[in-house]
């Protein structure tokens, strides 16, 4: 039984179509990146599976059951733009949100100080927001989130303005997460962060799905063509025939091969030319490469003149 | 409904738990009552040491008009300077007192003998300051009852019997003077009251609104929350935080009453009885609540603070217009203009309860008026909510009136 499935979904804003024919599913136990450049529609497509609004044509499904508010229960939600009471305790504040999702009072000041402990964060529980730093209240946001022990954990762009440790806690407590069979879906745009992460992407674009499948299953579709190496010395080998593209960073090389055999006679051909070389490394393409791959064809990233922050 | 009760508790618990809802529930009256303690003494003090001169050849005259000039109370008794017209150096004399700092002289005033007996004589008033139309009048009048006065002596009254004629006369409106004054009282306290706590807390739900809107906070409340239940429950809780501070405010005000009337020895009625009362207490949250909702959709329509202080101007309106009309209807409680601003929405709660303590509503019309009252507070939180909900959502962008239309249609 999926998690979430949303069917040929649509929203349109006045004359702006924000989402257009989305289809996606989620399963359980799984880590889901929907990945998109700024203003492409995650945000939107977020807030339908949620019930925040109503999509104007198609289906969403969440557990298996038509959507309906008390299935909310079930999801927790990190927003994208954070924000808690500022003049409020952290304690009160979280039993507060947790009382929303469904909890009794002592369950939620229980499992409160439990994740504060967990987060690292014990020392603010008596404090109000406005006197935390903007980790913490990240931190604190984030554990509302999970609480209620949600099925369904959906995060829109978590690691924004975090520092690596807390960043790395929080991705850590993620993929524990995972592990106790709950689904979650990372929105961001830092297709990067997610790589190593998500067992499952859909990228859109626009508002339009572009890409979507399982992890291995999207890069398998695309060669391994890409070369990274150090090396000391002359750089005239990569002036190699199999080579369509590179870039070299005074030492340090991105290669696009023209095929991925191309790659060994590349090898002996900088050996040759008596460059000393350190590491080489033949890797499958970035998601971000994929992506820009993908969409480089369509008419709306002409329009947007060839250029997406990514 | 648990998260109307829950969205209620934490927006009552956070204000009331505020400094500022202590400071104020302390300060605001301690205010009022210096202001209008304040207010009284200076009245009370208004006319004594009044001082006026009478330049006149009629000795007789002058002293009718410092007769005139003394109230019936016989306090403060103005003081009445008499010189005569002969004298030729007295109106630099006078004038220089005028032009004199520290001078006591409010004006003096001439009085020139009519040519042929039996005309008026002329009056010239020559004040010290020209804005003082106070004095003005009190002299206007002692001249038109010196005149008067003398009209009848000399036409053969005896001073006794002139003295009671024109003595000033008690209205007593029959069997219940005490409580027309009362009922006055409580419809004005009704109409400050109301004011004052619509000023404050109605604007207060606004403003929370747009609190949790600049912090973004909404965006997790509506993951469980539904927009007409987060706005329910913050009317109801903010509401709930103004009558707190109002019942705390009415029994002080009560108690401080039942000491005073206890040591005073007087009797002060603030409301006539307990139908009144409950009337009273009825209107008033109705009144509220239609506030409150108003001011909710003001929120939901605006994005900052700077935003709502030009639309504040809508929930004030009404209750202006009710200050315009609140004399009119005390004075003519089953008239027209009353007849129909009790039925008006907006102005229905401070008007029909006004008209219930001073005129005669009949009981169907002010069930109507509930009835009109109770509709209008569900009709506002409904179209606020949808304003809210699309609004909200669409965070950034200030609405015009098309499309705040267009979203009432919205799912």
């Amino acid at each position: 039984m999926p998690i979430v499935e949303l069917q040929n979904i649509r929203k349109v804003y006045d004359t702006k179509v924000a989402v257009e024919g989305l289809t996606l599913t989620i399963e359980p136990g799984t880590m889901f990146g929907l990945l998109g450049p700024n203003g492409s529609g995650k945000t939107s497509s977020i807030r339908m599976m949620i019930g925040m609004t109503v999509p104007d044509s198609g289906s969403v499904q969440l557990f298996g059951k038509p959507f309906a508010r008390n299935l909310l229960h079930r999801v927790g939600y990190l927003p994208e733009e954070r924000g808690l009471y500022k003049k409020m305790k952290v304690l009160d504040q979280l039993i507060f949100l947790g009382q929303l999702h469904g909890l009794d009072e002592t369950t939620a000041r229980k499992r409160s100080l439990d994740w504060c402990e967990r987060m690292e964060i014990t020392e603010a529980i008596d404090k109000k927001t406005e006197e935390l730093s903007k980790g913490m209240q990240q931190k604190i946001q984030f554990i509302a989130a999970l609480l209620h022990e949600p099925d369904l954990i959906i995060m829109d762009e978590p690691f924004s303005g975090l520092d690596p440790v807390n960043a790395e806690l929080l991705m850590k407590t993620l993929i524990d997460l995972r592990k106790e069979g709950k689904a979650i879906l990372f929105s961001t745009h830092r297709m990067d962060q997610v790589e190593k992460l998500c067992d499952a992407i859909a990228i859109i674009f626009q508002g339009k799905l572009v890409l979507s499948g399982g992890m291995r299953e999207v890069k398998s579709r695309y060669p391994r063509n890409r070369v990274q190496m150090q090396f000391t010395g002359g750089d005239a080998f990569l002036q190699h025939p199999g080579i369509a593209e590179a870039r070299n960073f005074s030492g340090m090389a991105e290669i696009k091969l023209t095929s991925p055999e191309a790659a060994q006679p590349l090898l002996a051909a900088a050996m040759a030319s008596g460059a000393q070389i350190s590491r080489f490394e033949v890797m499958e393409p970035t998601l971000e490469e994929i992506f820009i791959e993908t969409v480089k064809g369509t008419p709306e990233f002409i329009a947007a003149g060839g250029k997406i922050h990514a | 409904m648990h998260n109307i009760w829950l969205v209620a508790r934490r927006e009552y618990l956070e204000r009331v738990r505020a400094k500022s809802f202590l400071i104020m529930t302390i300060l605001i009256p301690l205010l009022m009552g210096g202001a209008i303690g304040g207010v009284a003494f200076m009245s009370r003090n208004m006319g004594s040491g009044q001082h006026i001169a009478v330049v006149t050849d009629n000795p007789q005259f002058a002293s009718d008009i410092q007769t005139e000039m003394s109230d019936s109370k016989g306090t403060n008794k103005p003081t009445v300077d008499i010189y005569p017209l002969s004298n030729p150096t007295i109106f630099t004399t006078l004038n220089d007192q005028l032009a004199a700092k520290h001078a006591t002289l409010d004006g003096y005033l001439i009085v020139t003998p009519a040519v042929t007996t039996g005309q008026r004589p002329t009056f010239q008033w020559v004040p010290k300051v020209e804005s003082d139309v106070i004095t003005r009048a009190r002299v206007a009048d002692a001249i038109r009852g010196a005149l008067t006065r003398e009209k009848l002596i000399t036409s053969g009254m005896s001073t006794a019997q002139v003295d009671s004629l024109l003595a000033p006369i008690e209205l007593n409106s029959k069997g219940k003077s005490d409580h027309a004054g009362a009922a006055v009282a409580s419809a004005y306290g009704m109409f400050f009251l109301m004011y004052f706590v619509i000023l404050f807390y109605g604007m207060n739900v606004a403003r929370s609104i747009i609190e949790e809107k600049t912090s973004r906070i909404f965006e997790v409340l509506l993951a469980t929350v539904k927009p007409t239940e987060m706005l329910a429950g913050k009317v109801i809780g903010v509401g709930a935080v103004g009558l707190s501070q109002v019942a705390i405010w009415i029994t002080l005000a009560l108690v401080a009453v039942k000491y005073m009337s206890a040591s005073a020895g007087f009797d002060m009625h603030i409301l006539p009885n307990a139908g009144q009362s409950a009337l009273f207490i009825l209107f008033f949250i109705l009144g509220y609540l239609l506030y409150s909702s108003i001011a909710a959709a003001l929120g939901a329509m605006t994005n900052s603070e700077q935003e709502l202080q030009q639309m504040q101007i809508f929930l004030m309106l009404p209750l202006i217009f009710c200050s315009m009309i609140i004399f009119q209807v005390i004075t003519n409680p089953d008239g027209t203009v009353a007849k129909w601003a009790s039925f008006v929405p907006f102005t229905a709660p401070l008007i029909m309860y006004t008209r219930v303590i001073v005129g005669h509503p009949d009981a169907l019309a002010v069930v109507a008026s509930i009835v009109i009252l109770i509709l209008t507070i569900s009709v506002v939180l409904w179209l606020a909510s949808r304003i809210y909900r699309v609004g909200i959502l669409m965070y950034g962008k200030k609405p015009n009136l098309p499309e705040i239309l267009r979203w009432l249609k919205y799912s």
